[in-house]
C-alpha cells in the first residue's frame, strides 16, 4: 500500500490563474489544467458516447468564457466540476487527469 | 496532570534529585519501535507526560488506535527499556490511544455530516450469504470494546439485517429538517433502512431511490465524532456501492469471504471495484473457516481450506482473520446479541477482536502514509 501510480491522490488543489487549475499529486508532481479544455474533454455519458466512445460534444460549442463555479472531490478517486454552463455530470478520475495533456 | 506535574517537577528540581533526566528516558524509549510504522515511538510522538520522581519514572504512550494488537508487547518493551536506565527502580507505563484521522478536506467539507468521522471502513463481499453483516456487526462491537467511538451504517437497502442483529426495534428519529438521529446499540450509533419500515415490509425502491436513501444516511445522519464508521455494504458491485464510494471518502475496505472458490471469484470482483475507486483494501476476513466440535478439539474444515489465505496472498493484502463456525454466532445474530458482546472469550469472538485490531492497525499505517493527502476537497472558483 505504498504510493504507486495506481493509488495516486491529491495533496493540494488551487486556482492558479483566471482559467488555470493546479493540482499537486501525492507523488509531488503538479499539473496545471486549462479549465476550458477540461470542459471540452468532459468524460460524461452525454459528451462521450458510452458505446462507441465517440465524442458527441463539439469542442467549438464550448465558449472560451466558460469557467468552473465549484470543484469538489468524488470519493477517493476523482473530482467533479460544476461549470458555469450548468454542466456538472463529468467525473474526472485522477487517473484520467494524470494522463491528460492540457 | 501532565502540565501541572512537569511544572511541579521543575520547581522542586525533582527530576534531578536522582540524576535521571527526561533525555535519558526519551533515549531509552527511542529504542522501542512501532512494528507497523517502522519508526521509534519517540519520533512518532507517542510518548507523553514523562514524570520523574526520585527513582520512579512514569510515562504515557499514546498509540494510534485503542484496538492496537501489539499494545501489550509495546508496553512490556517500554517497561524493560526504562528499567535499564541506571538509577530507575520503579516504572509505570500507561497506554492510551488517540485514533488518527484520515486527512481531511482543504476547507468546507464536501460532506459536513462526516467531518467528525476519523475513519470509514467498508465491509464488503462479492456475494451474499458469506456472513458479511455478521462480520460488520462483530467488527463494530470489537472496535467499540477497546473504547473507540463507533458507528454502523447498514447499506443493504433491500435486506436490512443489522437492526435485528443489534436488537434495535425503535424507528429512527428526526432531529430537525434533514437531520436523522441514529439510535444507539450498546453505545454504537446505528442506522439502517430497517429503522424506517416495519420489519415485515419489503423495501421496494428503484435504483436511484435506493441510492438517494444511502446518500441521506451519509449526509444527514448526525454521526458526530467517531473513530470508526463501519459500513455494511450490500453484496455485489452495483449502484449502491458506487454511490457510497462517490459520496464518502472511504478510508479502507474489509473483504469478507468463505473458503470456497465460487465465493472467491466474486470477492476478486469486489477487490477490483475498490481498486478502481481507489479505496485501499485493509484485508480479508474468512468466515466459516472451520468447526471445532465439542467431542474433540480437531479443527474440521467443512468448506475447503485456505481460500481467504490464498486470496490474500495473490492480491497482496493480509488475512485479517479466519472465523470458526460456531452456532452461537448465528443465534446471537437472530437474538440481537452480537457474539463479541455475548461470548467475548469464544474462539469466533477472539478471531473477530483480532481481525478488528489488525484492520485498525492497517488504517493507522495508511493514515500515517497518507499525511498530506486531501481526503475531501472543495474549491470555489473566483472570477
Amino acid at each position: 500500500m505504498t504510493s504507486t501510480a495506481e493509488n495516486i491522490r491529491v495533496s493540494a488543489i488551487e486556482q492558479a490563474g483566471p482559467r488555470t487549475l493546479a493540482v499537486t499529486w501525492s507523488d509531488g508532481r503538479t499539473d496545471q489544467f486549462d479549465v476550458v479544455k477540461l470542459r471540452r474533454s468532459c468524460p460524461c455519458a452525454s459528451c462521450i458516447d458510452e458505446w462507441t466512445r465517440e465524442q458527441r460534444l463539439k469542442p467549438d460549442d464550448v465558449p472560451e468564457t466558460i469557467r468552473p463555479l465549484r470543484i469538489e472531490s468524488v470519493g477517493a478517486y476523482a473530482l467533479k466540476i460544476h461549470f458555469s454552463d450548468g454542466h456538472s455530470t463529468g467525473i474526472y478520475t485522477f487517473q484520467m487527469l494524470r494522463g491528460l495533456n492540457l | 496532570m501532565g502540565l501541572f506535574s512537569s511544572v511541579k517537577d521543575k520547581l522542586s528540581g525533582g527530576s534531578n534529585r536522582s540524576g535521571i533526566t527526561e533525555e535519558q528516558v526519551k533515549e531509552a524509549l527511542a529504542k522501542v519501535q512501532d512494528p507497523d510504522l517502522h519508526q521509534d515511538i519517540v519520533a512518532l510522538g507517542f510518548v507523553r507526560n514523562i514524570v520523574i520522581k526520585g527513582d520512579k519514572v512514569s510515562v504515557e504512550v499514546n498509540l494510534t488506535t485503542p484496538a492496537c494488537p501489539v499494545k501489550e508487547q509495546l508496553k512490556a518493551q517500554c517497561e524493560s527499556e526504562l528499567r535499564a536506565i541506571p538509577g530507575v527502580a520503579h516504572v509505570e507505563v500507561t497506554m492510551t490511544a488517540t485514533t488518527r484521522a484520515a486527512q481531511r478536506d482543504n476547507n468546507a467539507a464536501v460532506v459536513p455530516a462526516l467531518a467528525g468521522v476519523k475513519n470509514i471502513i467498508a465491509v464488503a463481499s462479492g456475494k451474499g450469504g458469506v456472513g458479511k453483516s455478521t462480520s460488520a456487526v462483530n467488527l463494530a462491537y470489537a472496535l467499540a470494546r477497546t473504547g473507540s467511538k463507533v458507528g454502523l451504517l447498514d447499506a443493504d437497502v433491500y435486506g436490512p439485517s443489522i437492526p435485528r442483529m443489534v436488537r434495535i426495534t425503535q424507528l429512527a428519529e428526526e432531529g430537525g429538517p434533514n437531520v436523522i438521529i441514529p439510535p444507539l446499540a450498546d453505545g454504537i450509533k446505528v442506522i439502517s433502512v430497517g429503522m424506517f419500515t416495519q420489519a415485515s415490509d419489503a423495501t421496494i425502491l428503484r435504483g436511484p431511490m435506493a441510492g438517494s436513501v444511502i446518500k441521506q444516511f451519509l449526509t444527514q445522519v448526525q454521526w458526530g465524532e467517531l473513530d470508526y464508521l463501519v459500513i455494511d455494504y450490500p453484496p455485489g458491485t452495483g449502484d449502491i456501492q458506487l454511490t457510497i464510494s462517490q459520496t464518502a471518502p472511504v478510508t479502507g475496505a474489509v473483504i469478507v469471504t468463505t473458503p470456497q472458490e465460487v465465493s472467491l471469484i466474486d470477492v476478486r470482483k469486489a477487490m477490483s471495484m475498490f481498486k478502481t475507486l481507489k479505496v485501499p483494501v485493509l484485508g480479508v476476513i474468512e468466515t466459516m473457516s472451520y468447526f471445532v466440535c465439542d467431542g474433540c478439539d480437531k479443527k474440521h474444515q467443512i468448506f475447503r481450506s485456505g481460500g481467504g489465505e490464498r486470496l490474500a496472498r495473490e492480491s497482496g493484502v493480509s488475512l485479517l482473520g479466519a472465523i470458526p463456525i460456531d452456532p452461537r454466532v448465528a443465534v446471537g445474530g437472530d437474538e440481537g446479541r452480537p457474539h463479541v458482546a455475548a461470548f467475548p472469550e469464544a474462539p469466533a469472538s477472539q478471531a473477530y477482536i483480532a481481525a478488528a485490531g489488525a484492520a485498525a492497525q492497517q488504517l493507522s499505517i495508511l493514515n500515517a502514509q497518507a499525511s498530506g493527502i486531501l481526503n475531501q476537497f472543495a474549491l470555489e472558483w473566483k472570477n
